[in-house]
């Protein structure tokens, strides 16, 4: 095993070396060398990003040490960029790092498209104009960049992410065996008929799969019940109980396994709703030569399943089977019927992809096997997250959802509400709320703001307490390392999520309240 | 050259005393007070685990403010740990995790010491244990956690406030993770929740010897099976590449025999050394939410968890916290016995072997008495062999039902009180 794979073992077991090569081509921008942001730094740089860059045109301070791991007291007075990228670079010898010591706005004034070369934007320590500012250019960017904004307030903490959207085929569900026992296919019906369930050997008895115990008892309920499979709940005892009775004795463990699986069976195999969404999405029915490979792939997986002669309107059998008590040969065989069934829906699916290629002027064969056959493999579990924009947050906001939020009890939502109030005080006062030592003059302000906010949204002012209020003018906007580093780890792994294509990120904003110890995800 | 007079705690730690210099009306029972300040300064912190989550709590401890922190750890450090243990670099691979880590930290800090134990937790008694205010707990393993819980628990005493140790134990796996509080005697404790965990997987042993179907089968049975046959007394060393190249190599060879696809030697690493998945993002968020308990609790600046805090990233973010509820019979933690149904006809090996099964239970080599009497003792050999007989006895020829067992195993130090009850 070479050196890299040795040191990224523990990772490379989540998200393989598709993923690992996706992070290694990634450069990340980070806006302000702050405590959150180093920390999420880190845990981006330990498992292996390409490259990231950290723009700040901050010196390092006092209370930068206190907060901060990558800022020390050598680093007092220095370039906070430059800094704190050389700490971070010690983490990961394959990782490069670039510091720029200046304010995000200048950068971008010099250069409009300062940001296109980042394939992540991830913002701490600005105010509420820059991050409108920034988000709306990785929005519209040729090619959309995610854009993250995170901040951290006392024992608070909140990360927003938008970008225009996300799709995702390896969302690692937690089971991807497709048994089909309500809708075998032939080479499956053939097979399971072949296991004898008169023999009087009890090792061979006792070896049949379960997937043929229970296609033979679910074809003699068909044959009893016009073609249908146990709809209701004592349908599907019943069902239990007849499997039941062609045990020999009560070790049986494969007509267990059978008894055990007759739930799940008797869900109908379907294409499940998300999917159905997929397809009708503008996106897969009008394709162009700039669509994305998950969508003229999806196109032809709709094409695939409305061709009932090849599909049965059917998703691509996926070709897994969990483990069942068999002999190796008879497991095996089992196996290999459903994965050439599975390669079989590949081939077909592929033909289709190369005549949609075909109709956008792309050459046939530019999707690479692999990616078709893992497409397929998980196409009963696609992902696709259209995020809400900052602007749309702010012009449109969603009053129905926000009132229904707002109305639980201990709601997680109302620091939400105060943290966006916070803005409205900065565009009051140059300043956010306690930052002072007469903290405590600053909730009457606050408070305004919040009701202000509330009011906008035709909200009652009371759902947000005075209380809650001065406990925000307490915090100060202080940096506490603790909460920084819990970010740390939620938005790093929010970004990997979304670099890799890989496992389900949030939508859209994530919130911890580390005083009660509770988080929460809205999509505001 | 930085002149460390001009470093200032009101500057350098602006965030958190402002949480301790202003009262609040969320929680108005804190007063703010200067001996909190001094309280963290002083007190000693103990951190168990130099690795994955120790690394990070090390780091938040020593950026809460705290200055005396202890840290405790029996390992070396390997190049596998390098992608999240980032105390560590690629020249430190083979040296001890905790004085490498101590070194990182007290060097990078301002004004904290670290002080590293390279040895196992179970080598320190009451007395060093009795020394910290506050344990924070990154370990690997449910056997030491049972272990630091069963100790800490064992020395409160409630007319000592003092031997009130509160104990913040956290976990994590791939995506998942969990953070909880402890205050022996007072909240659950680790081992009112045993049954919680999850059993771990293994595979029979006639589907390894006779009907392998998976990879991991014919893995298994190299490892099992075959090593003994080809190696005898030797046991495997499962951080020798060269021993793994071999079970990679005859797992493969046995899977081509059958037929079955899927034998790597990643997947043979992993199945021998039940290898976890592991980021720096999961254990980030754990620790940091074990050292966010730990300054409430030193500081009481806000209500610490009550008291235990579930975390999975995979789909979305998702927490879950909740109170989890003492278990009336906990052996650890509460003073009536653990009931139990048995068949009078099953023997002592059939008890025996049923405890080490029982998720909340899970013993590895128990020892049985009756009331002072040994029914089957595992130490030492002499006594053992002499026992040895009773376990192939029924239960009823041994004692009556309703009599109470006392039963030890040497990897608690804890004894399970058990009232057997015929069936």
């Amino acid at each position: 095993m070479d050196a890299k794979t040795q040191k990224y073992d523990r990772q490379l077991r989540l998200w393989g070396s598709g993923g690992q090569q996706a992070l290694e081509s990634a450069h990340i921008l980070l806006i302000n060398a702050s405590a959150v942001g180093c920390e999420i730094l880190k845990n981006l740089v330990l498992p292996g990003i390409g490259q990231f860059t950290v723009i700040d045109q901050g010196a390092v301070t006092q209370s930068d040490i206190g907060s901060n791991f990558f800022l020390d007291a050598d680093s007092l007075g220095k370039s906070r960029a430059e800094r704190a990228t050389e700490l971070l670079g010690e983490l990961n010898e394959d990782v490069s790092g670039h510091w720029v010591a200046k304010d995000i706005l200048s950068a971008l004034t010099e250069n409009p498209s300062f940001l296109s070369q980042f394939s992540t934007v991830i913002a701490t320590d600005i105010t509420r104009q820059v991050a409108e500012k920034v988000s709306s250019l990785c929005w519209n960017n040729q090619q959309a960049i995610p854009f993250v904004w995170v901040k951290t307030v006392g024992l608070l903490g909140t990360a927003r992410v938008a970008l225009p959207e996300h799709v995702i085929v390896e969302t690692h569900p937690d089971n991807v065996a497709d048994i089909r026992i309500d809708t075998p296919f032939p080479e499956l019906s053939n097979y399971a008929k072949s296991f004898d369930f008169n023999t009087q050997d009890t090792l061979e008895f006792g070896h049949i799969p379960y997937v043929a115990i229970l296609l033979k008892y679910m074809d003699e309920w068909k044959q009893e019940h016009d073609g249908k499979i146990p709809g209701t709940y004592a349908e599907k005892n019943q069902l239990k109980a007849n499997i039941r009775s062609g045990m020999r004795s009560g070790d049986d463990e494969n007509f267990d396994e059978a008894i055990n699986s007759v739930l799940r069976s008797c869900q109908p195999t379907v294409v499940p709703s998300t999917v159905k969404a997929i397809f009708s999405d503008p996106k897969c029915e009008t394709l162009t030569a700039e669509s994305s490979n998950f969508w003229i792939l999806a196109r032809a997986v709709r094409d695939f399943v409305n061709d009932h002669g090849k599909s049965g309107g059917l998703l691509p059998l996926s070709g897994t089977i969990p483990d069942m008590k068999a002999q190796t040969d008879s497991y095996v065989t089992l196996q290999s019927i459903y994965k050439t069934k599975a390669k079989q829906d590949v081939q077909e699916v592929s033909k289709l992809v190369d005549t949609v290629l075909e109709s956008l002027g792309l050459a046939p064969g530019s999707i690479a096997s692999e990616e078709i056959e893992t497409f397929c493999k998980y196409s009963a579990f696609l992902k696709v997250i259209r995020y809400r924009s900052l602007e749309d947050e702010y012009t449109q906001p969603k009053t129905k959802q926000i009132a229904s939020w707002l109305s639980e009890e201990d709601s997680v939502f109302a620091q939400y509400v105060l943290l966006r109030a916070s803005d409205s005080f900065f565009d009051d006062h140059g300043r956010y709320p306690g930052e002072g030592d007469d903290w405590e003059e600053d909730v009457d302000h606050l408070h305004a703001n919040v009701a202000t906010l509330l009011q906008s949204w035709g909200i009652d002012t009371e759902v947000i307490s005075k209380d809650q209020t001065h406990e925000i003018c307490r915090f100060g906007r202080g940096a506490i390392h603790n909460i920084a580093s819990f970010m740390g780890g939620v938005v790093s792994q929010e970004v990997i999520k979304l670099i890799t294509h890989q496992y389900i990120p949030m939508d859209n904003t994530f919130i911890f309240d580390g005083a009660r110890s509770v988080s929460a995800v809205f999509a505001v | 050259m930085v002149d460390t007079q001009a470093i200032t705690d009101n500057e350098r730690w602006a965030g958190v005393y402002k949480l301790l210099d202003r009262n609040s009306l969320i929680h108005p029972e804190f007063e703010p007070q200067e001996e909190i300040k001094e309280f963290i300064q002083s007190c000693k912190i103990l951190v168990i685990g130099a690795g994955g989550l120790g690394c990070e709590i090390l780091k938040n401890l020593a950026l809460s403010g705290f200055c005396d922190i202890h840290v405790i750890d029996m390992d070396t450090i390997d190049v596998s740990n390098l992608n999240r243990q980032f105390l560590f670099r690629r020249a430190d691979v083979g040296k001890p995790k905790a004085v490498t880590a101590a070194a990182f930290i007290n060097k990078r800090v301002q004004g904290v010491t670290v002080t590293p134990h390279y040895c196992k937790i179970q080598d320190k008694d009451e007395d060093f244990y009795s020394e910290f205010a506050l344990v924070i707990c990154g370990l690997d393993s449910i056997e030491a956690r049972r272990w630091m819980n069963a100790t800490l628990v064992g020395m409160r005493d409630e007319d000592n406030p003092d031997s009130l140790k509160p104990l913040i134990d956290g976990g994590t796996e791939g995506f998942k993770g969990q953070a909880r509080v402890i205050l022996p005697g007072i909240t659950s404790c680790y081992e009112c929740s045993m049954d919680m965990l999850s059993k771990p997987t293994g595979f029979p042993l006639c589907t390894i010897a006779n009907t392998p179907r998976l990879p991991e089968h014919c893995i298994e049975w190299a490892h099992i099976l075959e090593w003994p046959n080809v190696h005898g007394e030797r046991k495997m060393d499962t951080d020798d590449p060269k021993d793994i190249q071999w079970l990679y190599e005859t797992a493969l060879a046995r899977a081509k025999q059958y037929n079955i696809q899927g034998v790597t030697y990643s997947l043979t690493q992993g199945v021998v050394k039940n290898i976890i998945p592991a980021i720096a993002a999961t254990n980030a968020i754990i620790a940091a939410s074990c050292c966010n308990e730990a300054l409430k609790i030193a500081t009481t600046c806000a209500k610490n968890l009550n008291n235990y805090m579930m975390y999975s990233g995979n789909d979305s973010v998702y927490t879950y916290t909740f109170e989890h509820q003492r278990k009336d019979d906990c052996p650890v933690c509460s003073t009536s016995a653990t009931k139990l149904d048995f068949k009078s006809d099953k023997t002592l090996e059939e008890l025996m072997d049923y405890l080490k099964e029982k998720p909340d239970v899970q013993l590895k080599k128990p020892s049985f008495a009756l009331g002072g009497k040994p029914l089957y003792m595992q130490a030492p050999k002499q006594l053992e062999e002499a026992m040895r007989p009773n376990l192939q006895k029924p239960l009823g020829e041994l004692f009556s039902s309703g009599d109470e067992l006392t039963i030890t195993d040497s990897t608690l130090p804890f004894s399970l009180q058990v009232i057997v009850t015929f069936i």
